[in-house]
C-alpha cells in the first residue's frame, strides 16, 4: 500500500505546485493580478472577466480542491494519529480553503477588498496543505512504524 | 467511524454544498430556468444572437462531466454505506435513482440537438431533480455523522 500512496501523494505536491504556477500566469498569484483579471484594467486595456467564465472557474475550483483535499485529509489521518495537532491542521486546512473560495465569490460579487482574504486562505491552505502531504509521505517512507 | 474521519465528511459535505450552488448559479447564468431558455442555449436563437450548439460542442461538455458526475456520485453514496442506511431498501433506490437522473441531466441536450424538443423539459426536471436528490443525501449523511453514537 505504501507506494501507491507515496506516488498518490507525489502527484498531490506536484498538483499544489502546478497550480501556483498556472495561477500566476493565468488567474494571478497577488491582489492587484486578480483585481486585473476580475475587473479588468483600462490603463492596461484589459477586460474583466464575465460572469460565465468567473462561475465556469470557480466551479471547477471547488471540485478539484474538495476531492483534492478530501483524499489528503483521511490519508494524513491515517497516518498521523499519534500527532497531537492533526485535526487542528485538518480544520486549519480545510477551513482556509473553504474561506478563500467564499472570499473570492464575495470579492466578485460584492467587495473587491475581499480579494486579500482569498490571497491570504489560498496561500495558507496551500501551505498546510504542502505540509501535510510531506509528513504523509516522511510517515510512509521513512518513520519507524506507522 | 474515528472522530477524524467525520470532519473530512463534513467538510467534504460544505464544499459539495458550494458546488451545487455554484452549478445552480452557471446553469441559471448560461441557459436559464426555462424551457424556451434551454431551447435557445442548445439550438440558438437569431432574435437574440445566440448560436446553436454542435453535437461536438455539447459532447465536449457531457465528456469530463460523465467521469465527474460518476465520481461525485459514487463518493456520496458509498460514504452513506458507513451509516445505518446501509442494506435498506431506500439506499438501493437512491443508487438506481442518483445515476438515472445524473445520466438524464448529462444526455437529453444530445437528444434536443437531434430534434426532440420535449427532452428540454427532461433537462430542467433531471437538473433540479438531481440537485435536491443530493441535498437530500448530503442531509442523510449530515445526521447519521452528528447524531451517530
Amino acid at each position: 500500500m505504501s507506494p501507491i500512496l507515496s506516488g498518490l501523494l507525489i502527484f498531490m505536491a506536484l498538483y499544489m505546485i502546478i497550480d501556483i504556477f498556472v495561477k500566476q500566469n493565468s488567474f494571478g498569484l497577488w491582489a492587484s493580478e486578480i483585481k486585473n483579471t476580475l475587473f479588468g484594467n483600462e490603463n492596461e486595456f484589459l477586460d474583466p472577466i464575465s460572469k460565465a467564465s468567473f462561475l465556469e472557474f470557480i466551479h471547477t475550483e471547488i471540485f478539484f480542491i474538495m476531492m483534492i483535499l478530501l483524499t489528503l485529509s483521511t490519508v494524513f489521518i491515517r497516518l498521523s494519529n499519534k500527532l497531537p495537532y492533526s485535526l487542528v491542521l485538518v480544520n486549519l486546512t480545510m477551513l482556509t480553503a473553504l474561506s478563500s473560495l467564499f472570499s473570492l465569490g464575495i470579492a466578485y460579487f460584492y467587495s473587491p477588498s475581499f480579494i486579500n482574504i482569498y490571497v491570504t486562505t489560498y496561500l495558507i491552505w496551500h501551505i498546510t496543505s504542502f505540509y501535510m502531504i510531506i509528513y504523509s509521505l516522511w510517515k510512509l517512507n521513512f518513520a519507524k512504524s506507522i | 467511524m474515528q472522530k477524524a474521519y467525520k470532519y473530512s465528511i463534513l467538510y467534504f459535505l460544505l464544499f459539495s454544498i458550494l458546488l451545487l450552488i455554484s452549478s445552480v448559479l452557471l446553469f441559471e447564468e448560461k441557459i436559464g430556468f426555462s424551457v424556451s431558455g434551454v431551447l435557445d442555449y442548445y439550438l440558438g436563437n437569431e432574435e437574440k444572437f445566440i448560436t446553436a450548439k454542435s453535437t461536438a460542442g455539447v459532447l465536449k461538455i457531457i465528456l469530463p462531466h460523465v467521469f465527474v458526475f460518476a465520481l461525485f456520485v459514487m463518493v456520496v453514496l458509498h460514504f452513506l454505506i458507513f451509516t445505518k442506511h446501509k442494506h435498506t431498501q431506500k439506499m438501493k433506490w437512491l443508487i438506481y435513482v442518483s445515476f438515472f437522473i445524473a445520466f438524464g441531466e448529462l444526455f437529453s441536450p444530445l437528444l434536443i440537438l437531434y430534434g426532440l424538443e420535449f427532452f428540454a423539459y427532461i433537462k430542467l426536471v433531471s437538473f433540479v431533480l438531481f440537485e435536491l436528490l443530493f441535498l437530500y443525501l448530503f442531509w442523510l449523511l449530515f445526521e447519521s455523522i452528528i447524531f451517530s453514537t
